[in-house]
């Protein structure tokens, strides 16, 4: 089961005179198994958007569906818990969120109150805390005493922990060094072509887009404005300039080149063919 | 949490609005005096009539000073019944099972009742028409002749405006601990209560970090910046008593001069 957005809004503060219309009216599906980039300014309403997957924020009117669940926001949904356990969301910072005395305890949050036992959650704890790139001395530290970084890559073990069918991921390399960040990525990756996990991630990182996702979603002022898959996406350097988005530095370099009279096609999006396709032009 | 409606700013545009905040607390404070002096009923009549006059004059809506005194109404009702109870004076009234009333139970009761509903919409009429910057910088003056007498006026008033600063962030931000922590699992309403003792530690652990962090990356900050609350400064906005703020102290004068005179005759 894909997940479906049918006409859904989402109002903050409905009726006072501080209303606001996160969400207008959006249309979106989303196929399993792939990596989904959402883009778009700040305060474009992404984040708003990505809560409604895990029912955090409930549509003020139209009907999400996500795997088998159906949120309409006509009716009050109850066991909401189910629903969480198969969507992990990582917020955007989530490092505020550890609270146990050891990351091991801080880990086993998740998993125990979806219903997993002591023993089992404890040994996802040790699978997990590798996976992000921490080895397990780690796990009897307090969670206090790390670097940012390192709480991050923390909080996202924790969410990696409970074992989610679909992984939310709100600006999950915000803040992180490039090595750091790439890190996480090919983890995301790898959760995606190993384990078969639907990715969704909010990014304001082109290159990223580029290099790991398969679609893109482009939201504006709660609406979405497009929804292509990536190639696709950065050929179109018209909707590009018209969004206001810097594309990633090959496509920069291959449009800075095409100004000055090559001419490179513009399906081309890697460097290797990129320098392949510039060695046949200069020889000619 | 959004609705909460006591002590929260209205931003509309009245002559009230515009007054001086130090009229305004001084006012508050007269009225305030007012409500203690023992002028019975015709007294708070009198009051009442005022304080009307001066929501109509602030556009404040009836739903919103209903709404601000919501949150006081557990009080004012634990107040009616312990009052209506305890007090033995006047005549027997009714007797049920072993609780007794008199008539002066019922009379001090609307007294005290009646007190504090004038106090509330007193209070929510200074705090819905003044902007906390405003009236921080009200108190602060207000407090200046008192320098004198060791009192840390600035630093008073200092400290007032960084809580009411944060107040909003830190809604805010239990909201998006909550919401992570819900994301885990954590079940606010249902739940056993050894479950829910988690789930309130979940949300109050990270809360009290990130304040500590907040308030230390501040202090880092004003520091930073050279701030040292015994040195002169300047200030952007400064407060000029005009007429109608002077007409506005002399009514609440006379008001209590009138009070006065009603208790003694």
């Amino acid at each position: 089961m894909p997940i479906q957005f049918e006409k859904v809004s989402h109002h903050y503060n409905a009726g006072t005179q501080f209303a606001y219309v996160a969400l207008d009216e959006i249309d979106l599906t989303l196929k399993e198994g792939k990596v989904t980039a959402i883009i778009g300014a700040t305060g474009s309403g992404k984040t708003t958007l990505v809560q409604h997957l895990n029912a955090l924020l409930l549509p003020t009117s139209g009907k999400v569906t996500v795997l088998d669940r159906v949120i309409d926001s006509a009716e009050k949904p109850k066991k909401l818990k189910e629903l969480r356990k198969k969507v992990g969301l990582v917020f955007q910072f989530p490092e505020y969120q550890l609270f146990e005395e050891t990351i091991e305890k801080d880990i086993c949050f998740g998993p125990k109150n979806f219903g997993v036992s002591e023993q089992e959650a404890k040994k996802r704890a040790h699978e997990v805390i590798r996976l992000v790139g921490l080895d397990e001395s780690f796990l009897q530290k307090s969670p206090l005493d790390l670097s940012g970084g390192q709480k991050r890559r923390v909080a996202i073990a924790g969410i990696l922990a409970m074992d989610p069918d679909v992984l939310v991921l709100d600006e999950p390399t915000a803040g992180l060094d490039p090595q750091g960040a790439q890190q996480m990525m090919s983890l995301f990756m790898n959760l995606n072509k190993k384990l078969k996990k639907t990715v969704l991630m909010v990014t304001h990182d082109m290159e990223h887009v580029l290099n790991y996702c398969d679609e893109v979603v482009v939201v504006r002022d709660g609406k979405i404005v497009t929804h292509v898959e990536v190639r696709e996406f950065f050929k179109d350097t018209t909707l590009l300039n018209e969004l206001h988005i810097l594309p990633p530095s090959v496509i920069q370099f291959r449009e800075m080149l095409n100004d000055k009279g090559f001419k490179l096609d513009s399906s081309i999006m890697d460097i290797k063919t990129l320098a392949k396709a510039i060695a046949k032009e200069v020889k000619r | 949490m959004k609705s909460f409606a006591l002590g929260r700013y209205v931003p509309l545009d009245s002559l009230i609005h515009r007054m001086d905040p130090r009229a305004k607390i001084m006012a508050m404070i007269l009225l305030l005096i007012g409500i203690f002096i023992p002028a019975g009923f015709i007294g708070y009549a009198v009051i009442g009539v005022l304080i009307c006059a001066g929501v109509i004059i602030a556009k404040l809506s009836l739903d919103f000073i209903w709404r601000s005194m919501k949150p006081m109404l557990f009080m004012l009702v634990f107040l009616l019944i312990i009052n209506l109870l305890v007090i033995k004076t006047g005549t027997l009234l009714a007797t049920i099972w072993v609780f007794t009333i008199y008539s002066g139970a019922i009379m001090q009761t609307l007294y005290i009742v009646v007190r504090l509903m004038l106090m509330i919409v007193i209070t929510t009429l200074l705090t819905a028409t003044t902007k906390p910057l405003e009236m921080t910088l009200g108190i602060e003056d207000l407090l200046k002749p008192f320098v004198r007498f060791k009192v840390p006026a600035h630093e008073i008033a200092m400290m007032i405006s960084i809580a009411l600063r944060f107040i909003p962030t830190l809604i805010e931000e239990t909201e998006r601990i909550m919401r992570a922590q819900q994301s885990r699992g954590v079940d606010l309403q249902e739940g056993k209560i050894k479950e829910k003792i988690m789930a309130v530690l979940s949300l109050i652990v990270p809360l009290f970090i990130s304040a500590f962090q907040r308030a230390e990356d501040l202090a880092n900050a004003m520091e930073a910046r050279g701030y040292n609350p015994g040195w002169k400064r300047t200030r952007y906005k400064k407060l000029t008593m005009q007429s109608r703020d002077w007409g506005l102290l002399m009514v609440c004068c006379l008001l209590d001069v009138a009070l006065i005179g009603i208790a003694v005759l």
